[in-house]
């Protein structure tokens, strides 16, 4: 039934064989940025931008021109909500000076980052279920690899591999490779941060047997992983349970990682290498 | 021409992908319109094209994402060589039985790559059976509209031909 020439086969096998060994390389080694995916990166990037140009273009045109339902009542919140934002971004001046007053006085490092760049998020991961984004900002716009990036409503995750000179690959916080050292605001215990499969799709480990956690604790960036800075929102908790003595702690991430249109990436350089959990992202050359 | 054709619809289905995957991420809309594009060269020009044409999608998606490369171009080596097996052992002519047939490559696309990862990283996860069903729903359908199109638009093409000589024809009477 199934007659095909003994040379498809052949051909079949040696694919099949040289996947195997790819693969094999990569898990046994770990190290180093194949040239391979250097150059394809590269490519592809650059049709994004063209791709992505014109996605947001028709977007924009139907946003813009078909779709003004609803613009003055909206119109009229965003000024309302404007205002609000502007008094609060008074208060958090007001506090920041005080904040600054405080760390001259002990004598601290100032803690919040210096610099931001805004970039574009120009494609997706082409696998499903793998989170990276692809940004149009690079090594020429000062990114360098493990940079925090950030969004509107909190954290997005980190830059990845060696960034090119017009594009970065950043790796998404709810990744099954991606983690964060988080501290919850009220209570002030630490954990560790993880993405997965779930829902919600982060889970913290490593928090202390005898914290108080409550569902709708914020949680926020420690800094202690030296990846990213103190005091981002990462999200709320959904779900808290202690089974004997372990903490199951679920977060909902407070950024909507399927409407990701700006980010902002923190010029910061890393402050330390990380050892051990942040480092699980550990796809080669990452 | 055959090779073009293959290398074509692969580097559509890639940048379709890229260019749509960006405002799905993260979120549960998860489809493969690569795994499409490969069922689509191996229905349409067989179990070498099929068997190409996932190596080559499934390689590209592999160094452009997060993963370890060669866990999608084995997927879809094997899915594109058994499809474009399929397609010539079986009728699947009409869209809807194309439509079937990326349906059920979708499902064993998924269990292999997860099987796969738990080889590689030796830790076997539960299988996201309703992930899986939602993303074997949005490929079928996604494969229905390119199998229609590509089976009515020549025929559209030739008519559109037709009318127009016929109306210089008929000025010319």
């Amino acid at each position: 039934m199934f007659a095909f020439h003994r040379r498809t086969t052949y051909l079949l096998l040696a694919i099949c064989l040289g996947h195997v060994l790819l693969i094999s390389a990569q898990v046994q080694s770990k190290t180093g940025l194949p040239v391979l995916e250097t150059v394809t990166f590269s490519a592809f990037t650059r049709l994004q931008q063209g791709l992505g140009g014109i996605t947001d273009g028709v977007r924009s045109i139907w946003t813009n021109y078909v779709w003004l339902r609803g613009a003055a009542r909206e119109n009229a919140w965003l000024k309302q909500r404007n205002l609000e934002l502007e008094g609060k971004v008074q208060q958090a001046e007001a506090l920041a000076s005080r904040m600054k007053a405080l760390e001259d006085a002990l004598d601290l490092r100032e803690s919040v980052p210096s610099g931001t760049t805004a970039a574009r998020v120009i494609a997706g991961d082409p696998a499903p279920g793998s989170l990276t984004i692809t940004i149009d900002r690079g090594s020429s716009d000062g990114i360098e690899t493990d940079m925090a990036v950030i969004a509107s409503h909190g954290l997005v995750g980190r830059v990845i591999n060696r960034p090119l000179p017009h594009a970065a690959q950043v790796q998404l916080l709810i990744g099954r490779n991606a983690a964060a050292a988080v501290v919850f605001e009220r209570s002030g215990a630490g954990g560790i941060a993880e993405g997965g499969s779930g829902d919600p799709p982060l889970r913290v480990e490593l928090v202390p047997n005898a914290s108080d956690i409550k569902v709708g604790d914020r949680v926020l960036t420690s800094g202690q992983d030296g990846l990213f800075p103190g005091g981002f929102v990462v999200g709320t908790v959904e779900r808290a349970e202690r089974h004997a003595g372990q903490w199951t702690v679920a977060v909902r991430p407070s950024v909507d990682f399927s409407h990701i249109d700006v980010v902002l990436v923190i010029l910061d350089k890393p402050a330390r290498p990380v050892p051990g959990k942040s480092g699980k992202a550990a796809k080669p050359g990452s | 021409m055959k090779a073009t054709a293959v290398l074509l619809t692969v580097a559509l289905s890639v940048a379709l992908q890229l260019a749509l995957a960006r405002y799905t991420v993260g979120g549960r809309w998860l489809f493969d319109l690569v795994l499409v594009g490969v069922v689509f060269a191996a229905l349409n020009w067989g179990p070498v094209a099929g068997m190409l044409a996932g190596t080559a999608g499934g390689l590209i998606q592999d160094v452009l994402s997060d993963d370890i490369v060669g866990t999608g171009g084995l997927a879809k080596t094997l899915i594109g060589f058994a499809a474009g097996l399929l397609g010539t052992q079986f009728d699947v002519a009409r869209p809807a039985a194309r439509a079937g047939v990326v349906a059920a490559a979708s499902v064993v696309h998924r269990l292999l790559i997860l099987a796969l990862r738990g080889l590689i990283e030796q830790h076997w996860p539960g299988v996201p059976w309703t992930a899986i069903l939602w993303e074997m729903a949005l490929n079928s359908l996604c494969a229905l509209f390119a199998f229609l199109a590509s089976e009515r638009l020549p025929g559209a093409v030739a008519r559109g031909r037709q009318n127009r000589r016929a109306g210089i024809r008929r000025r010319d009477w």
